[in-house]
């Protein structure tokens, strides 16, 4: 099967959910995100059988030139297994969620509104794919697009909410901001190299005369770029977009935007690595921005009373360590794995731990009407095993050994010892002492302090599988990095 | 194009573009634009883009404009005749305006003048060889004449197949995203 028919398909699944939606008379609407799940499911079942022009060349499809702007190798495959994965966690999530989205919606009795977000979370997902396979800056572009304009509509979707909406107008204006400075570099890379193509990117510089104006442009596609994955100079928006908007789509683009970001950011920055002449510049750029992003995300997280915005900030953080990682720019060993390959795997365990996390916030906050780090208080005398579930995934979000998070961070560290990054060990090291200390507040809040509000929080079934499920496999990728590690070979 | 054209229409351009920011009417603002725009369709015809200039007026010049201009009327905007200026976003407007001028220098110093290739018969017909012999976009090369409408026509279809396909999807999500976020609330 050729591999953008996954692309294809998950286009028509968003079209048939559409129409399934508004022609099918239904009250309730959870089967609609069934029905998504299940199809994002057996899309990520198909890409096991995707295959690129390289493995069947005499085909008419592999001639196309559709290939100019899509590549399909392991790394390809990965992200678009991320991208799917996570989008079917989301929708899980929010039809589990449906009640508040109903009511903030079209009448708080009817689950009307609700239908279209489960469509437009998989067109989002399309954008997602169709960035793992970026080739093209124009190409790239379009779809980083895709991706926004779906989550300024996700972000507002409660419009009769004031949060939302507020979140909406954040985002929109910032996205619009980011996306000018995106054009604009990559207006200048285009000047000045006359190329587009990520793949002629590198026999462009060689030839370069002065790299100045390239490194202008470079410097303006890495301030749209970090708008996308949360990094310094672009943080701003995320605290407050994070606690205004729905939490599904908190996950959504606290996972799946950040790592269709960082795939973005891996692909454009391949062929500059593969210069001496840019290399040098763009790691250094790269470094900085990581050593603030660490410093920033890590220490503001500490005073936040709200959790959903602590996990603004802590992804803000993560997005800080994955940067150190690739600011080290290692090529991948025999016996090391390279920057790019622990990037992956951070993204990866961050998927696992944090949608887990989201899951329960969201049914904290439909229960007990809450989403401060008080409301979680007694959670751990009404729930302990829920309780027991959210301290693991928290630890794991700080970095405790035998978790997956700390594989993550621990590779991390290591990649950033070996380039001799030592201002980048010390700012991680600060950022992953603060992060206890941010992470264990909640955990503390959970298991001894009083409650005023004791009723038990029970998880739906949905929910409850994916959080058992997301728990179990943050320990055993704890001890058992291997198969993650096996498909980004 | 000939250079007094050129100077004419960046000067309609220019006076255009300044008239935006020192109307204090938003409907004169908006009509000063429309005289930029104008102009910069002015400038890509006289480059011998025909269809991007008339696409420029038909687009932007009528449709855009005239959906701000509906959206200033619909929003009554009386107040902002009134607005003092404030320093700050002078400051910022004319640090962009530096911003922009310092780089264009210094790319315009960096690099070498070039001419580009007068679009007479000869190059037109060598263009040609790049068609197959009997498709619209050749004959018309070898006659001398630029279908520049084809010629955009074939790039987007077949080089840029892919992203054109997308931003059809980026269309649907755009107005799948009007219509949730703005219907009326069902009783």
């Amino acid at each position: 099967m050729p591999a953008y028919y996954l692309e294809a398909l998950t286009i028509t699944l968003g079209l048939i959910l559409l129409m399934a939606e508004a022609f099918v008379p239904s009250k309730s609407k959870a089967w609609v995100g069934i029905l998504a799940a299940l199809g994002l499911a057996a899309i990520l079942g198909l890409t096991t059988i995707a295959i690129g022009p390289e493995a069947k060349p005499d085909a008419a499809w592999a001639k196309w030139p559709l290939w100019n702007f899509y590549q399909f190798d392991s790394l390809a495959i990965f992200y678009k297994s991320f991208a799917l994965v996570c989008t079917l966690l989301v929708v899980l999530l929010s039809i589990d969620y449906r009640s508040i989205l109903a009511r903030f919606t079209d009448h708080p009795g009817s689950e009307n509104g609700t239908g279209e977000y489960y469509a437009l979370s998989v067109f989002a997902c399309v954008g997602m794919m169709m960035l793992a396979s970026a080739k093209d800056l124009a190409g790239a572009f379009v779809s980083l697009e895709l991706v926004t304009v779906t989550f300024y509509i996700l972000v507002a979707y409660m419009r009769r909410n004031i949060g939302s909406l507020e979140a909406g107008v954040k985002y929109l204006i910032l996205g619009a901001l980011s996306t000018g400075f995106l054009v604009y570099g990559i207006a200048w890379v285009y000047g000045s190299t006359g190329t587009m193509s990520l793949a002629a990117l590198p026999s462009s510089i060689a030839n370069l005369q002065s790299t100045t104006p390239l490194l202008f442009g470079i410097a303006l596609i890495m301030i749209g770029l970090c708008f996308k994955i949360g990094a310094v100079p672009m943080q701003v928006w995320i605290p407050d977009v994070y606690q205004g908007a729905p939490t599904p789509t908190t996950a959504f683009l606290s996972v799946g935007s950040k790592a269709a970001g960082f795939i973005l950011t891996i692909r454009f920055l391949e062929p500059l690595l593969a210069n001496p002449a840019t290399s040098g510049p763009v790691l250094k750029l790269i470094f900085i921005l990581a050593i603030a992003t660490l410093i920033f995300g890590n220490l503001a997280a500490i005073p936040q009373t709200n959790f959903k915005r602590l996990l603004g900030y802590s992804s803000i953080a993560h997005a800080g360590f994955l940067l150190l990682a690739l600011a080290t720019g290692q090529a991948e060993t025999a016996d090391a794995p390279g920057a790019i390959t622990v990037v992956s795997f951070y993204l990866a365990t961050y998927l696992i731990m944090t949608l887990g996390v989201f899951f329960i916030l969201a049914q904290v906050r439909i229960q007990r009407d809450g989403e401060r780090i008080h409301d979680f208080a007694g959670l751990g005398k009404s729930n302990p095993l829920l309780a027991t579930a959210l301290t693991i995934l928290l630890a794991a979000l700080a970095g405790i050994p035998l978790t997956a998070g700390f594989i993550g961070k621990f590779m991390v560290f290591s990649l950033a010892i070996n380039a001799g990054l030592w201002w980048g060990v010390a700012a991680a090291a600060i950022g992953a002492a603060a992060g206890f200390y941010y992470y264990f507040n909640t955990i503390k809040a959970m298991w001894w302090t009083d409650a005023t509000n004791t009723t038990p929080v029970t998880l739906p079934a949905i929910s409850k599988l994916c959080v058992a499920t997301l728990t179990v496999a943050t320990l055993l990728f704890g001890f058992w990095p291997q198969p993650i590690l096996a498909l980004l070979r | 194009m000939p250079s007094y054209l050129f100077w004419l229409f960046s000067t309609i351009m220019l006076i255009g573009g300044a008239a935006v920011i020192a109307f204090r009417n938003p409907v004169s603002s908006a009509l000063s634009m429309v005289t930029c725009f104008v102009g910069l369709a002015g400038l890509f015809i006289g480059l011998s883009a025909f269809f991007v200039g008339i696409i420029q007026i038909l687009v932007y010049t009528g449709a855009v404009m005239v959906l701000f201009l509906f959206i200033i009327m619909l929003l009554d905007l009386k107040d902002e005749e009134k607005r003092a200026r404030g320093f700050a976003p002078l400051a910022a407007g004319l640090a962009l305006v530096v911003a922009f001028v310092v780089q264009l220098v210094g790319i315009l110093s960096q690099s070498a003048d070039k001419t580009a290739p007068d679009l007479d018969k000869q190059t037109l017909t060598n263009a040609a060889a790049q068609f197959p012999k009997d498709s619209k976009i050749a004959e018309a090369l070898t006659d001398g004449r630029l279908p520049d409408i084809h010629l955009i026509g074939h790039t987007l279809f077949t080089q840029y197949n892919l992203p054109l396909q997308l931003l059809g999807v980026l269309l649907l999500v755009a107005t799948i995203g009007v219509v949730t976020l703005s219907k009326r609330q069902a009783d």
